[in-house]
């Protein structure tokens, strides 16, 4: 099924094809879904397509696109981890408390909330990797850990805002040519990870590992440190969202990001990154995320009770997992197809 | 050796005097109190604790304070199943499920325990008595107030709550609007939407920028969870609609205080958790040692917090509303 | 392989018992029949809702989504008792009904294909939306006193009713695994899906057919639940989910599928059980537990990891004892 994607160099028509592109990228399904979605909103409430309404969607779901980021990266070497909530929580609330402990520290801040991020999902990528835990037990073991320790740590109390250096308070503010600051960060470190991860051949690596995790082992690929890496990386990159989040909503609780295993989760399965490992994106994680908020502020918008919103989310989650499988397959067939057809005429 | 003896027997007969004292009245204290909240590690919840601790210490009775780490209906049973089993005189919750607690409650209460609810209520029938800390109509004008400080000339409002299933916060909305309909004083204002945030800071955030999306000629944003007004007003600042839209409704103190500082909010209110505690437990501890009566209209003192006055259905309001501004958030230290 | 399961299980109750002296260490009130009887209640309905997990996992599979079939059972039976309806019609009509959605799974990724992580991830949403909006929003409180029966009253002595059906739940199940047809292909398709339908077994049928039998044992856990807590609204075993899969693997069962049985899920839920029970009668903070119980589910499956690197360690150690340390 993947071998689809390494087509013989020499087949020109079905390397052109759009099937392929898609196939590569794996975005079609959620690029035709925001567009409808767009388009069903817009049609039902014009105000829908506003700029300062769409810069509200994005600034929404700027932070969980990274989670979702990170969340894809592990799921395509065939792994996941429901830990991403305790470990935002964690680095944000012990970054968060250093900083209010000591007032006038730097932008070198910024590191603390990485390296326990790290720290963090090095241990998860310790244990699926080397201690042959099954990903989904490690990684709900440490999530209840993690969320505990946050809990012992903090003695019952949550930091405010106040407490907080002003330049962390300021950072989500900020506007460069209108887009917020936050919006811009969370693009730009989709945009790297999706040109690490098809460019650099650690990142194709992950691919491989994904596809075929004994083969990639007899290849010679060293899949235990890979599979390290990847939880690493996904580690580092839920801490940056945590220090995100404790800034951009100012107080810092220590249920912070509870339930976020799920949403990153459902946003990466909204995006077409398989969690059976080996296929999708970032960036179609990071749509994913966008998926989500339209539908929330859809839903605002429209005046929709509550009670419909659970129901609308699930099945949009449902109804992406199904859209993205269809296409494949379609892509597949239509590959197949040109490929016989080449063949037969060769 | 004269003195030796003389102190002895001085002892002994205050022992004695002691004991038969508490042999013929009925035990007025060491009483061992139980206390649960919704969930544990809330500012709001460990301050009504120390409250309860306090109250404890101060009557000699013993205090323990217990919970899930999470606002979970089936682990709070959980834990008041295990009170139960440790054999207290008495227990306190904040019910996340008024109904779910109704039977362990009852069962406790048929034990002979006491039960105190406190912030959020149970079944009536499954608890003796309930400590409010506003009455639902006092909470819903005393948040209207505060909106009428963020606007006076009126205007459309919002309403965010934790869920349609939280009794308090709807009962908080059901009685705003009456007031708004029927007191001119509020009839400035027109409700424009209702939304649910689930006590959660990120949800509530993208909740506020939404309502300002979706309604352009929003004022205030009233939020009856402690959650979400905060969020609300660290929405309004990073969407550049300071002075446009006000966020309001009850918040700790400490989580709103930069905002009455720098002007980009003018008021929000709460009451004091700890006092709240403090309360409770007792009135709790006045019960266990017979001398409360919970007919409507006793009166009773709760030592420092003052003089109080028994409702109907055994609901007993602390009534002691707080709105912070800029002039006075200093003052509290929760 | 195979013969891993009767170790894990006897590690299971050896750590049981542990945790029971433990328990009777930390709390004066601990060993107490009726309080241990009564503990048990706490544990019946995700129990009930893992035993049915646990088909779904030997198959190699996931089902989240059953905490929100529960949720929609209990509202479901809420509608009924307002009705009026009699238990014994009420009953099998709801449980066909969470049976009904349960097989909506095993549609969903049986016939289109799709990953059982995405779809019920989805259907969690979905069907918890569902029970909102056919449920009221105070909740339905009002139950005729027979729908209560199961969840509220003892059957033997201290036992609650509740746990007896529990029991009978399990052995049902487990025998349906272990002694039926139906579950010896369960086991295979686990182990392997394109062999087992090589050999002619309708994978797709039988996969729909334990959805739905996960989906049928929610009806019946949102029985016990409204017995247990006499309330019917939508957000009912909201976040149950995450500790049945607790329970589910830490009872031995492979998250890959075919291998593991039902009596590891039933010994890892006595445990879970026991320490929760232990714990919560010391007055353990809530995340304190919450940090035992994840270490608990590490360590128990980082078990042969240990033992065999403890086992590596011996070998070295008296293979070449000439051979100096370094």
């Amino acid at each position: 099924m993947r071998l689809e994607s390494q087509a013989p160099r020499g087949d020109d028509a079905t390397r052109r094809g759009l099937g392929q592109l898609a196939l590569r990228f794996r975005v079609s399904g959620v690029v035709l879904f925001l567009v409808l979605l767009c388009v069903a909103f817009a049609l039902l409430r014009p105000a829908f397509m506003t700029p300062g309404n769409l810069n509200a969607i994005i600034s929404n779901a700027a932070i969980l696109a990274i989670v979702a980021a990170a969340q894809a990266v592990v799921l395509i070497t065939r792994n996941l981890d429901v830990s991403v909530g305790s470990m935002m929580g964690f680095a944000a609330y012990l970054t968060a408390d250093f900083a209010a402990h000591h007032p006038g520290v730097g932008g070198a801040l910024l590191l603390m909330p990485l390296l326990i991020g790290g720290a963090l999902g090095a241990i998860n990528g310790l244990l699926v990797a080397y201690g042959q835990v099954s990903p989904l037990i490690a990684t709900l073991g440490t999530m209840s850990i993690y969320r505990g320790l946050t809990y012992v740590y903090a003695h019952g109390q949550e930091i405010t805002s106040s407490r907080l250096p002003h330049w962390m308070n300021e950072l989500p503010d900020m506007r460069i040519a209108g887009v917020p600051v936050l919006v811009l960060i969370a693009a730009a470190l989709v945009c790297l990870l999706a040109a690490f991860l098809n460019f650099y051949s650690l990142g194709r690596r992950m691919y491989a590992i994904g596809s075929n995790v004994s083969a990639s082992a007899f290849f010679g690929l060293r899949t235990k440190r890979i599979v390290l890496f990847a939880y690493t990386l996904g580690g580092v990159l839920c801490g940056l969202a945590g220090f995100l989040y404790a800034a951009r909503v100012g107080t810092v609780t220590v249920v912070l990001a509870s339930g976020w295993e799920l949403t990153s989760l459902a946003a990466a399965v909204i995006g077409g990154v398989s969690v059976a490992g080996g296929s999708g994106n970032v960036i179609g994680a990071a749509l994913g995320a966008v998926v989500l908020a339209t539908i929330d502020n859809g839903l605002v918008l429209l005046g929709i009770p509550e009670f419909w919103r659970m129901f609308v989310q699930g099945s949009a989650i449902v109804l992406a997992a199904t859209a993205d499988v269809l296409i494949a397959t379609q892509v597949r067939h239509s590959l197949r197809a040109r490929r016989r057809l080449a063949r037969t005429w060769s | 050796m004269k003195l030796h003896t003389i102190l002895l027997s001085g002892a002994g007969a205050i022992l004695a005097l002691g004991l038969a004292a508490s042999g013929a009245c009925a035990k007025d204290s060491g009483f061992k109190i139980m206390m649960t909240p919704k969930w544990t590690g809330f500012p709001y919840f460990e301050a009504a604790a120390k409250g309860g601790r306090e109250a404890a210490a101060e009557l000699g009775d013993q205090f323990v304070y217990a919970g899930a780490d999470h606002a979970d209906v089936s682990l709070q049973v959980e834990t008041l199943q295990n009170f139960l089993n440790q054999k207290p005189d008495a227990i306190e919750l904040a019910a996340i499920d008024l109904n779910a607690v109704a039977p362990v409650l009852k069962q406790a209460r048929k034990r002979g325990i006491v039960v105190t609810t406190f912030d959020a209520d149970a079944a009536q029938d499954a608890r003796d008595m309930f400590v409010n800390q506003l009455s639902y109509k006092q909470a819903a004008k005393t948040m209207l107030d505060c909106a009428l400080i963020d606007a006076p000339q009126g205007g459309e409002i919002a309403f965010v709550a934790a869920s349609p299933t939280a009794p308090n916060h709807m009962a908080h909305i059901k009685y705003m609007k009456e007031y708004i309909k029927d007191d001119p004083k509020y009839q400035v204002f027109k409700v424009v939407d209702t939304q649910y945030a689930g006590d959660d800071d990120a949800k509530s955030y993208d909740v506020a920028v939404n309502l300002m999306q979706a309604h352009p000629n929003l004022k205030v944003i009233i939020s009856s969870s402690a959650v979400s007004a905060p969020a609300g007003a660290r929405a309004i600042e990073a969407s550049g609609h300071v002075g446009k839209v006000f966020s309001t409704g009850f918040a700790l103190p400490s989580a709103i205080k930069s905002y009455l500082k720098d002007g980009s909010e003018k008021c929000f209110a709460l009451w004091d958790p700890q006092e709240l505690g403090y309360l409770a437990t007792y009135a709790t501890h006045l019960k266990l040692a017979g001398k409360l009566d919970l007919k409507p209209g006793t009166k009773f003192t709760a030592g420092k917090a003052g003089e109080y006055t028994v409702g109907d259905n055994g609901e007993i309001v602390y009534g002691k509303a707080l709105m912070f501004t800029k002039d006075n958030v200093d003052k509290f230290n929760f | 392989m195979i013969r891993r399961l009767p170790q894990w299980d006897l590690t299971l109750i050896a750590l049981t018992i542990a945790a029971g002296a433990w328990s009777a260490y930390l709390s004066p009130y601990y060993l107490n029949i009726d309080q241990i009887a009564e503990s048990t209640r706490q544990f019946v309905y995700p129990g009930i809702l893992a035993l049915g997990l646990a088909v779904v996992v030997i198959l190699g599979e996931i089902d989240i989504s059953l905490a929100s079939t529960l949720a929609f059972g209990a509202v479901l039976f809420s509608k009924f008792s307002a009705f009026g309806a009699p238990l014994w019609v009420a009953t099998p009509l709801v449980v066909a009904a969470c049976a009904a959605l349960g097989a909506l799974n095993g549609v969903l990724v049986a016939r289109l294909g799709l990953p059982s992580l995405a779809v019920t991830l989805g259907t969690m949403g979905a069907f918890r939306g569902l029970a909102f909006i056919l449920g009221s929003e105070m909740g339905y409180t009002d139950f005729n006193d027979r729908y209560l029966f199961v969840g509220s009253e003892q059957a033997f002595g201290p036992v609650p009713a509740s746990f007896v059906l529990f029991l009978a739940v399990a052995i049902g199940i487990g025998a349906l695994t272990h002694w039926t047809v139906f579950g010896r292909r369960c086991y295979a398709i686990g182990l392997n899906k394109e062999a087992s339908w090589a050999a002619g077994i309708d994978v797709a049928r039988l996969k729909t057919q334990a959805y739905a039998l996960a989906g049928a044992l929610a009806g019946v856990a949102a029985l016990v639940w409204i017995g247990q807590y006499g309330s019917a609204r939508g957000d009912n075993a909201d976040g149950a989910i995450l500790f049945v899969v607790t329970a589910v693997v830490l009872g031995g069962v492979d998250i890959n599928g075919g291998r593991g049985g039902i009596l590891g899920v039933v010994l890892a839920l006595f445990l879970l059980g026991t320490m929760r029970n232990g714990m919560g009668l010391a007055n353990v903070p809530g995340p304190t537990q919450t940090i035992v119980l994840g270490a608990l589910l590490i360590v128990g499956v980082l078990r042969p990891v240990i033992v065999q690197g403890l086992a590596r360690v011996r070998r070295l150690a008296f293979s070449q004892p000439a051979v100096s340390s370094d």
